[in-house]
């Protein structure tokens, strides 16, 4: 009987606990629980984001840091952090001048001066084991202040993109309060726990096993940036919880325990489908958030044959069904692209819209003095067509179409593919399979992550069906030596980012165009420096020029000069083909507004949508409570 | 002597041999996988926002290899790792560079031994006393009945079975936590604290009991049906030896023993983690450190984990082939 008593009495103990508190004990209608994009944090008491890879996106980028210029893929601005404007070059681009934000505050009470900026960058100049010691290193000659808010920033070599270095996208040099880090001894090794920052919150507590973080609201909040921008941020706690399963993040969610979260789509359908209270960022069909500023699709190592031929990897291009493509590799759900390029919507207008009717005059050379015009701006039609049929809610408005599925892609022509690869020497045997030039079988093993839920797996399946259907022995082989295979050099083709990310504001291009600078080339074997979109191992003398041209503009007072280098470099890209960008990015995130409401949408992109990004800062003040 | 010479000798010798290609193969086998850690890293950060210059990124791939040791020739990095097994410093772990693997494994391991070593102690008393007397009484029809049910259970993946007790008891009725531990940096040690290490372990200890439990059960029922159909058995029950000493004395004991060298295996693997249980549950266990390790070619790490489990497993064989005369006659008078 005693023993009984013991077991129902434990069990009273553990149902009176049941609703427990949150970590740190705080209450929940004032907090705002996060999934962490990057999983549990490996390193959770070191906070020294300059010294290596912290697992930034714990809400180190995202409330404790403020850079000086932060860009916004969602409403193509660049947000002034800390700087209180856009830098300023001189004419040679020798050198560049920054103006601070004036009132801004250390988390610690110390105010932020341009001290902080010319020690940040001196800083990095002297220690080789910082992360941006390089750059810092390569171009600054001289560093020093003219007043309290004007930092001048003298180069050793004209840079016109020196700023990119400060200007966050998902990483960038942060400023380093100089108050805390004059007085460590090793800053590498320095941990920097508490981390004092510019941001809005401050360290509450966090899990020494690395799954979770918790932020508090500082309490002199107008002292910040995001303050003085925005008003005050509205959660006054903001908890990073990692989840290893969606399983658990779905149940989290459908408990109303997690706010914001980042799914397969898979998981992001179980969620909408059983939270009233939870939404994507498009109220309606297909949910998702097609502005990212990723582009997917296939990569060619452009210095193994057959993949240097040009003509080769447009037969390939030619060889999909874009319809059937999207239909397996995101079940008709995201914008394809036919540039190098994500729709984000500042690119949409920059060169998007732009570009079409040069992509529909675009002709291919097929020899014989026969050309052919390989772009079809119908297959946005034809994708919401799919879709319907699949039964899902598509829209009929043409405008809205072309934002969900693109401007247009490239025809399926198995015929033209065909006669671009007999041009070479390819023959199609009596089994309709494909062979080499040196009468060899073609097979085609295309390398990609393990994730099933990475879109580069799913680009990976689409292109092995596509061009088996086309008569190409074509494999997958998913291996977690993904990267590496890719910086060495050691596959044919692959589904690595297909280009770089670009920057996502403004205009400039210099970010997605970098990596394919000759310079940069590596041979088999070495590892290239630029991964995404350089691991293609491919550059091309017409577009070394316009990134030179690139080079020699300045991105903010000759934003047309810009743009236009821009859409040159990018018609390089579509004649030469060396990868082919699919389809944009889409991130499946689901918010629950239980607790919370006002998150951007696509019917009101004040804000980047993630809560991994910097930005997240800045769209705290717009949330609303609604417990 | 004789027995140094026939019995312990050859095991010493056999168990030093284990550990030294054991520890061998775990060196080579990662660095013959392609995955590069220091590329590994340099993906990440590429891929995940940083701009860093190609200068930049190249002196950055040096300093990495140096503070990971990864600089010389394969073979001095292979006596390098033989110099640091001995000091039991397996280095930093690369992916969580700079922490020490050591201090990993302190953090980590207990938590996997608390909750391993728990339920498999639980799950092997549970599975071998219920189905040692299922075994004796298997014509009975309550026994059929469990046997039945337990046949159901036993296929039953751990994923699933995991998925499933979150389902009822974090989200249908939710007495557990769907999201794993929330003690914090500065942990007191209070009652608060030991209910919430409870509530947080439990359904991930219910699925290791269970479905640890199930397969004891079954393994112990079918020995006792053999053992009590043996002479011995038999011509006690013949001799009018009470069932009682017969069932505990007789039967159990002797079906025990392939049970108890199980077990010994059994608890060696705690290094191995439970990864899938661990997964599930968000449970700061060894057996997620290894997965991250494997996937982010992690030598260190995963060199660190792996020798701890090389070590514990050959040890534990050594022991119980030491030990297993006096639980065996057979084997003592051999």
């Amino acid at each position: 009987m005693r023993r009984v008593a013991l077991v129902i009495g434990l069990v009273l103990v553990l149902a009176g606990v049941a609703f427990a508190q949150l970590p740190g004990g705080v209450p929940r209608n004032e907090t705002l629980i996060v999934d962490q994009l990057t999983g549990r944090v490996g390193t959770p008491s070191n906070f020294n984001l300059w010294a290596g890879w912290r697992w930034q996106d714990r809400g180190l980028q995202q409330l404790v840091c403020e850079p000086l210029w932060t860009v916004d893929y969602a409403t193509g601005e660049i947000i002034c952090g800390s700087a209180a404007e856009l830098p300023q070059y001189n004419e040679d681009f020798t050198k560049m001048t920054i103006k601070l934000r004036q009132g801004v505050y250390w988390s610690d009470g110390v105010p932020f001066t341009a001290d902080d900026v010319v020690y940040t960058i001196d800083l990095h100049i002297r220690t080789p084991g910082l992360l941006y010691h390089g750059p810092m290193a390569e171009f600054v000659d001289k560093v020093y202040k003219t007043d309290d808010y004007t930092v001048v920033v003298e180069l050793k070599k004209p840079n016109s993109r020196f700023h990119t270095h400060f200007l966050d996208r998902w990483g960038c040099l942060r400023i380093m309060p100089k108050h805390i880090f004059e007085k460590v001894e090793d800053p590498v090794t320095f941990e920097f726990n508490p981390p004092i920052g510019c941001g809005p919150c401050v360290l509450k507590d966090y899990d020494p096993a690395g799954f979770w973080t918790l932020w508090e609201r500082r309490e002199d909040w107008q002292r910040t940036p995001t303050g003085m921008l925005y008003g005050e941020p509205k959660p006054k706690y903001v908890l990073f919880q990692a989840f290893e399963t969606e399983e658990a993040k779905i149940l989290a969610q459908l408990r109303h325990e997690l706010d914001m979260a980042q799914f397969a789509p898979e998981g992001l359908r179980v969620v909408l489908e059983r939270s009233d209270t939870t939404r994507g960022w498009r109220k309606e069909w297909p949910w998702v958030v097609n502005i990212d500023p990723c582009i997917t699709g296939i990569i060619f190592n452009n210095m193994v044959e057959p993949y240097n031929i040009k003509d080769v990897r447009w037969a390939l291009t030619l060889a999909i069904n874009m319809v059937e493509y999207m239909a397996t590799a995101f079940d008709l759900m995201a914008p394809v692209s036919p540039i190098h390029l994500p729709p984000v919507p500042a690119y949409v207008e920059a060169f998007f819209n732009p570009m079409e009717e040069w992509l529909k005059n675009f002709e291919l050379d097929l020899g014989n003095g026969e050309k052919f015009k390989p772009f079809d701006p119908e297959i946005p039609q034809r994708i919401a067509q799919a879709a319907k049929e699949r039964g899902y809610p598509v829209p009929e408005d043409p405008k809205v179409i072309k934002e969900l599925f693109g401007i247009g892609w490239w025809k399926y022509a198995p015929e033209v593919a065909e006669k671009l690869l007999k041009k070479h020497g390819f023959t199609r045997g009596a089994d309709g399979k494909w062979y080499l030039p040196n009468g060899n079988p073609w097979k085609i093993t295309i390398v990609t992550d393990t994730n099933p839920a990475h879109h580069h797996y799913r680009n990976a399946m689409a292109a092995a069906e596509q061009w088996r259907k086309f008569g190409i022995d074509a494999t997958v082989n998913a291996t977690e030596a993904f990267n590496s295979l890719h910086l060495m050099g050691e596959f044919e083709v692959g589904t690595m980012w297909p280009a770089a990310e670009p920057w996502g504001a403004g205009v400039d291009l210099s970010r997605t165009l970098d990596p394919w600078r000759s310079s940069l080339v590596a041979p088999i074997g070495q590892a290239v420096t630029l991964g995404p979109g350089g691991a293609a191992r491919w550059s091309n003398p017409r577009l070394d020029e316009v990134i030179a041209k690139l080079e020699a503009t300045d991105p903010f007072a000759d934003v047309e000069t810009t743009r236009l280098l821009g859409i040159e470099a990018l018609k390089i890209l579509v004649e030469e083909m060396p990868t082919i960008p699919t389809y944009g990015y889409c991130g499946a995130v689901a918010w629950d507004e239980y607790y919370w409401e006002n998150y951007p949408g696509a019917e009101n992109p004040y804000s980047q949508p993630y809560q991994h990004w910097p930005n997240f800062k800045y769209m705290l003040p717009f949330l609303k409570p609604k417990k | 002597m004789r027995f140094v010479r026939d019995y312990l000798a050859p095991r010493l010798i056999q168990y030093v041999l284990v550990v030294f290609c054991g520890i061998t193969a775990v060196f080579f086998i990662p660095r013959f996988a392609g995955q590069d850690p220091v590329l590994e890293i340099i993906a990440q950060i590429q891929t995940q926002g940083s701009s860093l210059d190609p200068q930049a990124v190249r002196s950055l791939m040096e300093t990495l290899k140096e503070l990971y040791g990864l600089k010389g020739s394969l073979f001095e990095q292979y006596l390098t790792m033989w110099r640091r097994i001995f000091t039991l410093d397996f280095g930093p772990s690369f992916f969580q560079f700079p922490t020490p693997v050591s201090q990993l494994l302190r953090i980590y391991l207990p938590w996997t031994i608390g909750l391993f070593v728990t339920s498999t102690l639980l799950s092997w008393i549970l599975g071998n006393v219920i189905g040692g007397i299922a075994g004796y009484f298997s014509g009975k029809s309550w026994s059929k009945i469990l046997d039945a049910v337990i046949m159901v259970i036993r296929p039953i993946p751990h994923y699933i079975f995991g998925v499933v007790l979150l389902i009822l008891f974090a989200y249908l009725w939710p007495l557990f936590p769907a999201g794993g531990l929330i003690l914090g940096r500065n942990v007191t040690w209070n009652w608060n604290l030991v209910v919430t290490i409870l509530r947080s372990s439990f359904l991930p200890a219910l699925t290791l009991v269970v479905l640890g439990g199930v397969v004891w059960f079954q393994q112990m029922k079918l020995l006792v049906q053999n053992v009590k159909r043996e002479d011995f058995v038999e011509y006690a029950r013949v001799g009018g030896v009470k069932e009682r000493r017969i069932v505990f004395r007789y039967v159990l004991k002797n079906a025990m023993l392939p049970q108890v060298t199980q077990l010994t295996l059994a608890l060696g693997q705690v290094f191995s983690g439970v990864l899938i249980v661990e997964m599930v549950f968000s449970y700061p266990g060894i057996g997620l450190l290894l997965y991250r390790g494997v996937t982010r070619g992690d030598y260190n790490l995963v060199m660190g984990i792996t020798v701890l489990s090389i070590f514990t497993i050959a040890t534990s064989v050594l022991l119980l082939d030491l030990f297993y005369p006096l639980l065996d006659p057979r084997i003592r008078h051999r």
